[in-house]
């Protein structure tokens, strides 16, 4: 509201994609620091990779914060989650089941316990009427507590020899064998630096797949609209016609959902579970990466994608800094630099 | 210090002109795309109450944020006290002496009567460092005797009545010693008898030599107590009139105006009666039916039927119940008694179960309940009925549906909306109610609850609500209006029942309110004086 337009209108460009811009510019500086080694796909696979779990739990996270929500006890959901399904897992085999059987229901029972966290945390906003933040910081220190007290503070190792590594460290590769020149096959595709096919890892998909379907579910979808409605405004939705609480309950329900499922991939990853270790700060992260992509804290306005961005832009501040050799000690002060200017950038013209 | 052009207009002026405490001189306000003001030249002169008139979009909140620091001018300039001036920001303003009494009240809830009204300029003692609670309570209670309030300083902002929350709020503009008050729209949230004490202090505001602005959609209340009116159109100031020395508004030419002519300068053409025509109820089988019903401590006994086709009115003072009751039957509020809609006893647990019986409520709080304000047009126009556009079981919502919906009803009630998918925050009052009420027509309703459909809404557009509303009522639709407006519900409703301390107190049938004295006996029943008795004593 002043009379100098043009600043006026960079911020309202910086407002909707200052984070595209962050991101073109870290992209630009990665390049510039590592030339064509950063391009490298491994590397590129790498980043992926590893923000892959911390990435589905900030789509998540998208969903609640645009209902004008919180949730605070990711991180514990997941080792929790992880610790009882592996736990299972493992007292099936010894049960002598067959290995697969007990994988698939050891899996389901992570998933599940996500979920059914999940819901606890929803019920208690809902129908205890408890502030998000404080319910689900009970759920930061309750559910972890459970996961270790399950484990005794220490680690859960799988009994698992072949099937539940899969979905962790399996994937497509993306090359193929062309020929076979003798003992040494040939590969034409992509390739690792030890000359073996690269593989897209299931994680890596499935974090592309449950971004696609909830930025529909956000931008395209009835529950969609109502999560941004009651995020705006929870009374006028309410005289709209909606029933608040169950929207509500819905977005932490599917929270938790996705945080089983990261329990999931995680433990699959490492075949155990640490429970001290796994999981933790994941909360913050997932955090960060929403507020970077754009999303409002206050609720009733949210982006997938710029969540997306979001956990890239955190992935690659990370890999650039690994590799300048600078201190992981001071990769948080980074970080933390990088999400409160993405706050500044986007915080709009409020009056 | 004084400038010489100051000291003439002090001294030198004749003694019956005003001094003038604040000027605009030809400010023109360019919005990308839209002139907003378009060189209006103004002045508020002391010991005058200066009404600014015109329709939604006119420019009176472009040339508020002009006059209180909120907004530069494109171009023009501002004097105050004759020396030209430049508010930068509202703080400019402020300590020029210009304070803006808002719409929407300013108060900290958690903080109390007297923390509020000393807010920013506490009393400190040793060494400033601690607020002086006993010179803060002299002071806040020295100001709202001054207002003629006796209000208990103790008590937190957060539970005052609206009326009793805007004497803190002025309370609050004296603190800061301001000569030039800006109210805007102040009575729109207040029923009959607050309104008219808020005026007697606009009066007694005036006679302490402050120069009042005084904006509000109620023409009644400005020929009453307006000196001047200044009426803009299309961000040009049309028309002054002014009070002649026997106590009459009058036009440049001396002639007399009342409320018609000046709606008429607003509009810039004849307005024919902004009510229509009232028709009768086409059935005696009632559509909605309350027995002894509710709004649990809020309102009880209540007993009333609607029938298709008909406009039931109910009257009543701000905090009579009107509000709590029409939210118990929507399932909004705990309730006692019963309700039937079509002859079917019902008990909605919340709107979306009334909603799909048939039952439709419009919220008399717009910003807050009524819409999502963030929100586009078009996700606030087809939220209640989201589900006619819901595809794959609500996995897709058709959004080329959507927007034809909305482009319907933009036809319909003639709303001025260009981009339906901006936030609804950019339209007038007036075209935002329009939505608000078609939001729930789109919904299909048998019966129809609306809470002040014309409230912070200007005279054009109150006529097309009106219209709505009856030719609803025509095709069948049971409609209940809850209003503050006294013309209003005389004018649109076929009956009327008034509400006073939770219980209905009585109705007006459709000959009382043909009747001369209607209005008066509505304000009767309303505020608890016995219809016969009093009749003499109060002549």
């Amino acid at each position: 509201m002043n009379a100098t337009h043009g600043s006026h209108s960079v911020q309202r460009f910086l407002e909707k994609w200052g984070v595209v811009v962050a991101f073109v510019l870290l992209f630009a500086a990665s390049f510039w620091k590592q030339g064509f080694d950063f391009l490298n796909a491994e590397n590129f696979r790498a980043m992926l990779n590893s923000n892959s779990a911390v990435g589905i739990l900030a789509v998540g996270m998208t969903l609640v914060i645009v209902s004008g929500g919180i949730d605070l006890s990711v991180g514990s959901i997941v080792v929790l989650a992880a610790a009882l399904g592996t736990t299972t897992m493992n007292a099936l085999i010894g049960a002598e089941y067959s290995e697969l059987n007990a994988v698939l229901i050891g899996g389901g029972v992570t998933v599940l316990g996500g979920l059914a966290a999940g819901c606890i945390n929803g019920s208690l906003i809902v129908f205890g009427r408890i502030a998000p933040f404080i319910a689900t910081l009970g759920g930061l220190a309750a559910f972890r507590s459970i996961a270790l007290a399950i484990a005794e503070a220490g680690e859960i190792r799988s009994q698992s020899s072949s099937y539940f590594a899969v979905l962790g460290r399996g994937g497509i590769p993306l090359a193929f064998e062309s020929a076979n020149a003798g003992e040494t096959p040939v590969y034409s595709g992509l390739l690792n630096s030890a000359g073996k096919p690269l593989t897209l890892t299931y994680s890596i998909l499935i974090f592309i797949a449950i971004a696609i379907m909830a930025q529909w579910l956000l931008s395209a979808s009835r529950f969609g609209r109502h999560l941004v409605a009651v995020g705006a405004n929870e009374t006028a939705a309410r005289y709209a016609g909606i029933a608040v609480g169950w929207v509500r309950l819905r977005a932490y329900a599917i929270m938790g959902l996705l945080a089983g499922l990261t329990g999931l991939m995680q433990s699959s990853r490492m075949n155990s579970v640490s429970t001290s270790g796994l999981g933790v700060s994941n909360e913050l992260d997932a955090i960060a990466a929403v507020v970077i992509g754009g999303t409002s804290l206050r609720g009733g306005f949210g982006r997938v994608w710029g969540t997306v961005i979001g956990v890239l832009i955190l992935g690659m501040i990370t890999n650039i800094l690994t590799i300048s050799g600078v201190s992981p000690y001071w990769q948080g002060a980074v970080k933390g630099a990088v999400i409160v200017l993405a706050v500044l950038v986007q915080r709009g013209s409020r009056e | 210090m004084e400038h010489p052009l100051s000291a003439i207009s002090d001294h030198g002026s004749a003694p019956g002109i005003p001094r003038v405490l604040l000027g605009a001189e030809r400010v023109t306000v360019d919005y990308p795309g839209v002139r907003a003001l378009d060189g209006v030249s103004i002045d508020f002169r002391a010991g005058e109450i200066h009404a600014i008139v015109g329709e939604n979009g006119a420019g009176k909140s472009t040339l508020m944020k002009v006059l209180c620091g909120a907004l530069r001018p494109t171009a023009g300039s501002l004097r105050r006290d004759g020396r030209p001036t430049v508010f930068n920001k509202p703080a400019d303003a402020m300590r020029a002496g210009i304070a803006m009494v808002h719409q929407e009240l300013h108060l900290v809830p958690t903080l109390d009567v007297a923390e509020n009204v000393c807010l920013g300029r506490e009393p400190t003692r040793l060494f400033a460092v601690a607020v002086d609670r006993v010179r803060q309570r002299a002071r806040a209670r020295e100001l709202l005797t001054m207002l003629g309030s006796d209000l208990d300083l103790s008590r937190a902002a957060g539970t005052l009545s609206i009326a009793d929350a805007q004497f803190v709020e002025i309370a609050k503009c004296l603190a800061s010693n301001a000569r030039v008050l800006i109210f805007d729209e102040p009575t729109a949230v207040l029923g009959e008898r607050e309104a008219a004490r808020l005026l007697a202090l606009l009066r007694r505001l005036r006679d302490e030599g402050r120069a009042i602005l005084f904006i509000s959609h109620h023409l009644d209340e400005i020929v009453e107590v307006a000196d001047r009116v200044s009426v803009l159109r299309d961000g040009k100031l049309v028309q002054t009139f002014a009070r002649s020395l026997d106590g009459l508004l009058c036009d440049a030419a001396g002639v007399g105006v009342n409320e018609s002519r000046i709606a008429t300068a607003m509009v810039g053409r004849e307005l024919g009666s902004i009510y229509p025509a009232k028709g009768s109820a086409l059935s005696t089988e009632p559509m909605l039916e309350l027995v002894g019903f509710g709004a649990r401590g809020r309102s009880r006994a209540i007993s009333l039927a609607v029938m298709p086709g008909e406009i039931v009115g109910i009257a009543g003072l701000v905090g009579s119940g009107r509000t709590e009751t029409a939210e118990a039957i929507i399932g909004l509020r705990p309730r006692e008694g019963s309700v039937r809609v079509a002859g079917r006893e019902v008990a909605f647990a919340n709107p979306r179960a009334a909603m799909l019986a048939g039952v439709a409520y419009v919220s008399e709080d717009r910003k807050g309940r009524g819409l999502h304000t963030s929100l586009s047009s078009i996700i606030n126009m087809t939220l209640p009925s989201l589900d006619t556009h819901a595809r794959l079981a609500g996995l897709r919502i058709d959004s080329a549906g959507e927007r034809a919906v909305t482009a319907r009803w933009i036809g319909e009630f003639a709303i001025r909306c260009a981009r339906p998918a901006l936030p609804i925050s950019s339209l007038s009052g007036g075209n935002q109610q329009k939505f608000a009420l078609a939001r729930w027509l789109e919904t299909a309703p048998k019966v129809l609850i609306i809470d002040e459909p014309t409230r912070g809404v200007d005279v054009g557009a109150k006529g097309e609500i009106y219209r709505i509303i009856a030719q609803l009522a025509s095709k069948g639709l049971a409609c209940v209006v809850v209003s503050s407006d006294l013309p209003e519900l005389i004018g649109l409703a076929h009956r009327v029942a008034v509400m006073r301390e939770g219980r209905m107190v009585g109705e007006l049938s459709r000959e009382k309110l043909a009747a001369k004295d209607c209005e008066e006996r509505i304000v009767r029943l309303a505020s608890g004086l016995s219809e016969v008795t009093q009749e003499g004593a109060a002549a």
